[in-house]
């Protein structure tokens, strides 16, 4: 006997008024969660996701139009009288960004307090007590103290704790949950989805998961469904899906997230075009546009229907494509050049250390007298020596902190070091490089929106390297010029637009043309794919093969995602701190001998298809003390020795050639750890 | 936050001792014999070095500004040169009938401006709004001495209702007539700065309302009311403390030119007296004076700004 | 509506009826109405040619001051974000300290010093709205600097001046011209203020501050001749706000908007 749904949304449709016209948010979604069980909605940036939710709370503004066969809430509904009860009560929701989510006026506790006191009317101290409790078992330590903290003094992952304990606080049965560790650390994103798990769990709630990551989704969620443009494409039980997707979206997102097992060499599939434009009606399936399975019967109306097993698909091919992968990228890596043995980028022990706190912030009154604290030290990079070859691609790996961004800014002389060398090509470069090194150094950044001026058209933007290393010498700046949009597959046309005509990707692209303008023989590369959606990024990913390939560009690509670094990079340099831990082969690096962080790393990831990993999962405690003189990570090392890490900074052993880990921990026992990730022979 | 407010102390210790100076330096500038004026134009050539040598005009400047300034840190003010009296108690009088008008119309403003502010940003969109803002238009544009003369055409000379000018103390005429003549000058005074703080309530009201915490707390089932009182001001009117700082200099240069055209006998009036008289003592005391209290109430906004403000109070702390 | 003012005030002195400072006794105090549009003042001048004999001044009052305080300001603002420094610092405590000082009693300390006229009051109003200028300026370049497309320019190794000017500037425009429009009216108001209390704009000029000043002992025998130049004043301001507003709304969806490629 099966229990009801514990949600049932039927038919749920969100309009929007626009200049341009109605747009359509939401066309005729449905779905149901069983009770006890997680669903979870997957899309990329405009599927729509995240307004499912907020539809059914209820929360849309004036300007959208909301409408829906039924949706239920158990028997309660959703868009009835008895709505607004439930809200806070029976529902629980947790958003993404925890620090903007958080009153910044208001205490953490009694935030996490409040749906009692309103819902439950239980008085203050009652309700304040049960908060208390309830950070506690969302495994926030010190609960009391914390409850009496501002949102502002706490860390990202303690806030997004704070969030869960206040959804959770009125044991609800149902959790909505929007992107809820987005912004978290790797490392703290592990820790939170185990949370949920755990709660999950022992509390047999259900889940309503909102994300664009595959590899969280894939984990938590029992059922999933894929929206696109506003609709379901693809419905059924997580396992079944990534095992057989069978819509073309599907097919195409899943081969386009970049992963650690998969043979470097191969490109990523991306998938072409971008979102249709929801003012007009769809006619028809709305991928067709980019699918490349469509056909002349793509143009009539597609409806969800059974596919293989449990699934339900919208498409009319499904049943012929059980069988078809998306099609692989048709390039096939052409030969590399060599390696010629003069090194691009040397760098030997560069520090970076930044002053906090002003003269008056360190004034102390200790007994009546005046004392000056010392002045905060930040050690964003610390001692950090690395290499980098022609035509070679170092990934830089790490989480918030560790410095990675720091570290290029020093290796382009944008930051000023305070210790170490830097030398170019064996020249050494000084504190303002000259014009060579500048035009044969250039950098690409994380945020689209921010990395072109905005009063400038593409083609000035571009035109300004031109003008200003020489161009070519003599040839026309505007075939220059398109040459370069060429180089980055972006049509001519685009050198007359303004940046926000773009999309992300060709934002990025044209940042990357625009570095490429100067013929760089090395570029450093800060998140540049961070910001995209996964099949925009696979396109740009490709790209940077391609400029390697062609043209012998070296990289120094910063990520803290590592599939994606796994799947580009030769070498790679994992940072903890401002330190670096472990440096080698992406193959090496990837299996033991681990350094322990690296180990932690890995296995917090969530990557899409393993499930074979180790089962024993490495996390790492929560908040960390000061690192004392020794080695970074020792405050929060799970395989810590004793003092010794504390105190005596770690060696650097080898255990084979050019591939380095920092730590006291002696090689054999390095060599003798697990593999976190199984070998998957191709 | 001691700290902080240390450092804030300090900055307004400095502000004042520059304006000390910056107040000396011009006002050496000033055209005219100081001794010439008291003495008048018969005076001899003789008389008027005598007596420059007794006031010490002769001395070296930064003597004669240590000499000024030490005796203002004494509480000695020096004398009119006009009206022949020790300034102190003259400036501090007239401060007094001057404050009672900028404190009343601060308390008004504050208040009524920010409910109007509120009550704007909740109700937006409907006619109150839609009138609101209108108003606020019109409010901003007028300045100080129109209304001021409209006010009197209106009340004073048409109605015949309020007394158009001068002032009585309490304790001569009783309440009734001391409130009597108030009313016009802080009507006045009112009207200048509310537009400018129910604007800026309005706008940051409803960018609170925009934020992500707020719908949290519509997620978590608050009712509106309480979100509103417990979510929102205190974040929305953050910013409206700072305006107010903002608005008592405005308020200051609306009480020189209110108090010279309802002739309200306050320190406005005092100084554009000094000024047009070439009296520098007076004009020197009462411009210290001025700044200085316009230093302490941007210091004090700055604390209370500091102490509503839970960043600043606590600062990075807890782990 | 500013459009019809500047009109106005640039052929003022030629369409008036009546030269603004022909006597005419004998037409004393007379009621707005037939001949004199808005009557006449205690010397029998014609209140409407005067009024708008007074535009211009307020105008350039308003104008002038603006342009004087945004072409000190703005540069100064621009270098002291950039060059964080010591310099820098310095700037700003500067301005923080001549921003603590109410604008009415800077101005009334500046103009005290000289023989006030029209002119000085210009560049005193000027002088006092500088600080403020900077603080903007350098707000929305501190602003700007951090954006990546600068350290892109950093990392091709540009000169301080071409970031500043060619990087920073286009963009800062918007944020600056909508806080002009907005100095525009307080230049105005300060300025007819000063004249008002005898140390702007000298008589027999016809600026409207003035005219109100003048026209106090004669209340209520002829309000007219405070109420006129009063109501051209707030209509002027009120025209300038709503030019602002309207610039605001204007320049801040054409950078957002724009339609995708």
């Amino acid at each position: 006997m099966t229990s009801p749904p514990i949600l049932q949304v039927d038919e749920l449709s969100v309009k929007y008024a626009t200049s341009r016209g109605p747009l359509t948010a939401l066309d005729r979604v449905s779905f149901a969660i069983p009770q006890g069980r997680a669903l979870g909605l997957v899309g990329e940036s405009g599927s729509g996701k995240s307004t499912v939710l907020l539809a059914l709370l209820g929360l849309l503004g004036p300007e959208a139009t909301v409408a829906a066969r039924s949706a239920r809430f158990r028997d309660a509904d959703l868009f009835g009288h008895g709505a607004a009860a439930v809200r806070g009560d029976r529902i629980g929701v947790v958003f993404q960004d925890a620090a903007a989510a958080l009153n910044p006026a208001l205490t953490v506790g009694l935030q996490v307090a409040e749906p009692l006191l309103v819902h439950r009317r239980l008085s203050r101290s009652a309700a304040m007590r049960r908060a208390i409790e309830l950070l506690g078992e969302v495994g926030v330590r010190r609960p009391g103290e914390v409850a009496r903290c501002y949102p502002h003094q706490l860390s990202g992952g303690m806030k997004q704790r704070a969030l869960i304990a206040m959804a959770l606080s009125c044991e609800p049965d149902l959790l909505l949950l929007d992107e809820p560790t987005t912004a978290l650390d790797v490392t703290i994103e592990a820790q939170i989805l185990d949370l949920l798990e755990a709660l999950r769990s022992r509390r047999g709630l259900s889940m309503l998961f909102v994300s664009h990551n595959l590899g969280i989704v894939e984990r938590i969620c029992d059922e999933l469904a894929v929206l696109y443009a506003g609709r379901v494409v693809e419905q059924g039980p997580t396992e079944a899906i990534f095992a057989r997707p069978q819509h073309p979206y599907t097919k195409g997102l899943l081969a386009a997230v970049p992963r650690v097992q998969r043979d470097r060499m191969t490109r990523l599939a991306p998938i072409p075009g971008g979102l249709p434009d929801l003012t007009q009606p769809q006619e028809g399936c709305g991928f067709r546009s980019r699918c490349p399975f469509s056909v002349a019967a793509c143009v009539l109306p597609q409806t969800l229907r059974p596919g293989a097993g449990t699934t339900l698909v919208r498409c009319h091919r499904s049943a012929e494509l059980t069988e078809e992968a998306w099609p692989a990228a048709t390039e096939p890596a052409a030969a590399r050049r060599p390696d010629t043995g003069v090194r691009i980028i040397e760098g030997e022990r560069l520090t970076k250390t930044f002053r906090l706190g002003g003269f008056l912030r360190r004034l102390r009154f200790d007994g009546g007298f005046p004392l000056l604290r010392p002045a905060r030290e930040l050690r964003a990079v610390d001692g950090v020596s690395l290499t980098i070859r022609p035509g070679e691609i170092l990934g830089v790996v790490g989480e918030s902190g560790s410095g990675k961004s720091t570290l290029a800014r020093l290796i382009l002389r944008l930051l000023d070091a305070d210790g170490g060398t830097l030398r170019y090509k064996s020249m050494p470069v000084p504190r303002k490089p000259d014009r060579e090194f500048r035009r044969r150094a250039q950098i690409v950044f994380q945020n689209p929106e921010s990395s072109l001026n905005p009063r400038k058209r593409v083609g000035q933007i571009l035109a300004r390297p031109l003008s200003l290393f020489g161009g070519s010498g003599g040839e026309d700046p505007e075939r220059h010029i398109e040459r370069l949009l060429t180089l980055v597959r972006l049509s001519a046309s685009y050198s007359d637009r303004f940046p926000h005509q773009l999309s992300g990707g060709e934002k990025q692209r044209v940042s990357i043309a625009r570095a490429m303008a100067s013929e760089p023989e090395i570029l450093v590369c800060d998140e540049p794919v961070s910001a995209l959606d996964v099949s925009v990024q696979a396109a740009i990913l490709n790209l940077f093969a391609d400029l390697r390939d062609r043209l012998g560009v070296a990289y120094l690509f910063i990520s803290h995602d590592i599939s994606v670094i796994a799947h580009l990079a030769d070498r790679v340099l994992v940072m903890y701190g401002g330190a670096a831990v472990e440096e080698g082969k992406l193959d090496e690096v990837l299996h033991p001998p681990y350094h322990p962080y690296t180990e932690a790393l890995l296995s917090a990831v969530p990557l899409v298809g393993v499930r074979e990993r180790a089962s024993q999962r490495i996390r790492l405690p929560v908040e960390a003390m000061e690192p004392g003189k020794g080695c970074r990570f020792a405050p929060r090392c799970p395989r810590r020795i004793g003092a010794l890490c504390d105190e005596v900074p770690p060696p650097v052993r080898e255990p084979t050639p050019d591939h380095r880990i920092a730590c006291h921990i002696p090689i054999a026992e390095l060599e003798s750890m697990e593999p976190v990730l199984v070998r998957r022979g191709s | 936050m001691i700290a902080y407010t240390l450092q804030r102390c300090l900055y307004v210790v400095v502000v004042v001792w520059i304006m000390s100076a910056l107040i000396f330096g011009i006002t050496q500038l000033l055209p005219g014999n100081v001794a010439y004026a008291i003495l008048g134009q018969y005076a001899t050539n003789q008389q008027i070095a005598e007596l420059e040598q007794l006031l010490g005009l002769n001395d070296p400047w930064y003597i004669q500004y240590w000499r000024w300034f030490s005796g203002m840190l004494h509480g000695d003010f020096g004398r009119s040169v006009v009206m022949q009296r020790p300034v102190g108690p003259l400036i501090f009088e007239a401060f007094g009938r001057s404050a009672i008008l900028a404190g009343i119309t601060i308390t008004l403003v504050a208040v009524i401006g920010t409910w109007l502010g509120v009550h704007s940003a909740t109700h937006r969109g409907k006619l109150s709004d839609r009138v609101l803002t209108l108003a606020q238009y019109f409010f901003i544009a007028v300045p100080e001495f129109f209304w001021a003369i409209l006010a009197i055409i209106l009340f004073a000379v048409w109605l015949g209702w309020l007394p158009a000018t001068g002032y009585t103390p309490i304790g001569q005429s009783g309440v009734g007539r001391w409130l009597a003549h108030l009313i016009l000058p802080v009507t006045t005074l009112v009207c200048g700065l509310i537009a400018h703080v129910s604007r800026l309530t309005r706008s940051s009201m409803l960018e609170t309302l925009r934020s992500a915490y707020i719908l949290t707390a519509r997620a978590k089932g608050l009712p509106r009311r309480l979100i509103l009182r417990r979510h929102a001001l205190p974040n929305a009117l953050l910013p409206t403390i700072t305006v107010l700082a903002v608005d008592v200099g405005i308020l200051i240069g609306g009480v020189v030119v209110v108090e010279t055209v309802f002739a309200y006998p306050g320190l406005g009036r005092l100084l554009i007296y000094a000024i047009e008289h070439r009296d520098i003592p007076l004009l020197q005391a009462g411009m210290m004076l001025v700044t200085t209290v316009y230093a302490i109430a941007n210091l004090g906004a700055d604390l209370l700004y500091a102490v509503v403000n839970p960043r600043i109070r606590y600062g990075r702390s807890a782990g | 509506m500013v459009a019809v003012f500047i009109l106005l005030a640039m052929t003022g002195p030629w369409i008036a009826p009546f030269p603004f400072d022909q006597f005419d006794m004998r037409a004393r105090f007379d009621p707005p109405g037939g001949l004199h549009w808005f009557g006449t003042d205690e010397f029998g001048r014609d209140v409407f040619s005067r009024v708008l004999a007074g535009a211009p001044y307020s105008l350039i009052m308003g104008f002038g001051a603006t342009a004087i305080s945004l072409a000190v300001g703005v540069p100064l603002g621009l270098a002291a974000a950039y060059y964080r420094g010591l310099a820098g610092e310095l700037v700003m405590r500067a301005v923080d300290v001549m921003i603590s000082i109410p604008p009415i009693l800077l101005g009334l300390l500046i103009l005290a010093v000289t023989e006030p006229s029209l002119w000085k009051t210009i560049v005193a109003v000027g002088i006092v709205y500088i600080p403020i200028m900077t603080r903007i300026a350098r707000s929305v370049a501190l602003g700007l600097l951090v954006e990546d497309f600068i350290e892109a320019a950093r990392a091709r190794g540009e000169t301080a001046g071409y970031i500043l000017f060619r990087e920073i500037l286009p963009n800062a425009w918007p944020p600056i011209i909508v806080e002009t429009s907005l100095r525009v009216t307080f230049a105005i108001l300060l300025g007819s203020a000063l004249s008002f209390l005898g140390l702007g704009a000298q008589p027999p000029l016809s600026e409207w501050g003035l005219m109100i000043a003048g026209s106090r002992p004669f209340i209520e025998q002829a309000p007219w001749i405070g109420l006129a130049p009063g109501l051209a004043l707030c209509v002027l301001l009120i025209a300038i706000n709503l030019l602002g507003e309207g610039l605001r709304e204007f320049l801040d969806p054409r950078l957002v908007e724009g339609g995708r490629a």
